[in-house]
């Protein structure tokens, strides 16, 4: 990693901890929405199970999507937007670096900011809670690093999503739509478990599957090691694929590049 | 040999072709229209190495578009550029490295963050050494007085420190080219000097200079050679020093008299001047051709006739020939 990258990422971890008092707000109440999934699911599985899911191993489950769910939306997509909007981007044109990798690099920093707060409410969660525990010890660190290759999948579907801007010259409505098919097929809503299997089958085949079903499923003992190997080389190669179709994508789009007034 | 070359550059935009109104927007909806709009066109430039260029035009006349052509932000929809034997578009990093671009009403600070930090990520984008960013912000300093407001977070400064700060910004790396899009928009008046006097300074070391304003002082101070454009062509392209002389043709004598001056006597009596009445019922205003009369001439004439109280003298600035020029009135 170039010394350019690490300041581009640096920048953007002190340009989202400069506003203090919301950083905060966002290490302390992070976690309502877990609290929220696990007075639900308690209700709902009770003494017995749902999906193969006990409570035990239900808790384990939301803890870990409240875990990805505040990395994968830490970063700053909005911002990214923003710029191509109001035609910012004209400034970014004229450095000396490549664009994508440049935002890569800013995203990746954004999201590192999300980081304490999610170690701190995973920890919290885990102490007050007591979820069932990771299947195995080379479970406990697969799970880690399908964990670790959400940041670079993250970054990849929401640039795709911000570069729709170029052509929808909005983004509220790209966002939404994004953010919807991450909170349902990622599994952060519902475990893919109960879903009709057709449904599941069109899961497994996005790349939002990775960020809670994946690592929980390695954790939980749900897919064996050889499963989670190659459940991460999909992940790996869903961050890979979709780099490059980010790529060719933009060298499109830069031809079409719009920035009216001064 | 020029450092940058433009051929019949051109650009279009396509607008959305929208009625106003509910029924326009319904319309709009339904059945969707655009019309292209060509903002540049077939624009042909040629600047040498070290030449300071003023870049003119009324709003909308192209300029902003021309430089994001020039800088590689915006693919032509014709024509070719060359920036350092490059294209800027295609090239974009590789020129991006050895130009300078400050949009007067965009900065490249981070808005969040002090003004030092912006700089120093732009050290590392450049690859600037920490010997020759020491030696500018020196500089910088001593020209801008930049040291201020280093530590200051960027989106508290006025607007006359953001621009100093994006100044610095778009030189930190010594460009060999530097494009400012109007960069003393909204200053005040002491701020535009010391950002002229920097200008000035940079283009005396050597710095090739494009630069567009609508303030013609930022022009006539910094720029040895102006081309005017409007609607997207080039309407003229020459040294300052001869608009002037091509165009300026006139002077212009301000007479203070003791008494209510009577115009239309006074432009019988001399038929070879231009009369016109002043503010006040005294004062009168002769213009006089300088090719025909020289000003001691005129002066010796008028104050041994009519024995004014007091007078002035006042030439046609560069802001007329080129409100004329805008006007289609003159062309070269």
């Amino acid at each position: 990693m170039a010394s350019v990258d690490v300041a581009l990422a640096t920048i953007s971890f002190k340009r989202k901890i400069a506003y203090k008092t919301t950083w905060i707000f966002s290490v302390l109440f992070g976690g309502w929405s877990l609290l929220a999934g696990l007075a639900v699911w308690n209700n709902l599985i009770g003494d017995g199970e749902l999906g193969g899911y006990d409570w035990q191993s239900m808790k384990a489950y939301l803890i870990i999507g409240f875990l990805t769910s505040t990395l994968a939306w830490a970063g700053s997509d909005w911002e990214m937007a923003n710029r191509i909007l109001d035609g910012h981007v004209a400034v970014d044109l004229t450095k000396p670096v490549d664009f994508q990798r440049a935002r890569a690099a800013e995203y990746i920093g954004g999201m590192t900011a999300a980081v304490p707060a999610a170690i701190l409410g995973t920890t919290a969660a885990v102490l007050i809670f007591q979820p069932a525990p990771p299947a195995s010890a080379l479970a406990a660190a697969l799970t880690a690093l399908s964990v670790l290759f959400i940041f670079p999948l993250a970054f990849c579907i929401n640039y795709l999503s911000v570069l729709a801007c170029f052509v929808t010259q909005r983004y509220l409505g790209v966002q939404w739509a994004r953010d919807c098919f991450l909170a349902f097929f990622s599994g952060m809503m519902v475990p893919l478990a109960l879903m009709p299997v057709w449904l599941q089958g069109v899961a497994w085949g996005l790349p939002f599957v990775h960020f809670t079903t994946t690592p929980a499923s390695i954790y939980l003992g749900r897919v064996d090691t050889a499963g989670a190997l190659g459940l991460i080389a999909v992940e790996a190669a869903w961050a890979v694929g979709l780099w490059i179709g980010a790529r060719l994508i933009w060298n499109q789009l830069v031809k079409k590049v719009t920035v009216h007034g001064g | 040999m020029p450092i940058l070359e433009a051929r019949s550059l051109t650009k279009t935009f396509r607008r959305p072709d929208k009625a106003s109104g509910f029924k326009g927007a319904v319309k709009h909806l339904a059945q969707r229209k655009y019309k292209n709009y060509t903002a540049v066109d077939g624009i042909d430039l040629s600047i040498d190495a070290g030449e300071s260029v003023a870049y003119v035009g009324p709003n909308g006349a192209g300029k902003s578009t021309t430089v994001k052509l020039l800088t590689g932000i915006l693919k032509p929809t014709e024509g070719t550029v060359r920036v350092m034997g490059r294209d800027p578009h295609t090239e974009r990093i590789a020129n991006a490295h050895d130009i300078g671009v400050l949009f007067g009403q965009r900065t490249q600070l981070w808005w969040d963050l002090p003004v030092e930090e912006s700089l120093k990520l732009l050290k590392h984008m450049y690859g600037v050494s920490d010997a020759d960013y020491k030696a500018r912000i020196a500089k910088f300093d001593e020209l801008l007085d930049l040291g201020e407001f280093m530590p200051a977070l960027a989106r508290t400064l006025s607007l006359g420190q953001r621009m100093r700060a994006d100044l610095a910004c778009a030189l930190i790396h010594a460009p060999k080219m530097v494009y400012l899009d109007e960069p003393t928009i909204g200053l005040d008046i002491s701020v535009k000097d010391r950002l002229r006097a920097f200008l000035r300074e940079m283009v005396n070391d050597g710095t090739t200079l494009l630069l567009t304003s609508h303030d013609l002082a930022d022009i006539e101070e910094v720029c040895e050679r102006i081309i005017v454009i409007d609607k997207g062509a080039v309407a003229y392209d020459g040294p300052i020093t001869e608009l002037k002389a091509h165009y300026i043709t006139t002077k212009a004598v301000n007479l203070y008299l003791e008494d209510a001056v009577d115009v239309p006597a006074l432009a019988e009596k001399f038929p070879e001047f231009t009369w016109a009445a002043g503010e006040a019922p005294s004062e009168v205003t002769v213009t006089y051709e300088s090719a025909r009369f020289s000003t001691a001439e005129v002066l010796g004439s008028l104050t041994a006739q009519l024995a004014p109280r007091d007078l002035s003298l006042s030439e046609p600035s560069i802001e007329d020939v080129i409100r004329r020029l805008y006007a289609g009135e003159l062309t070269r």
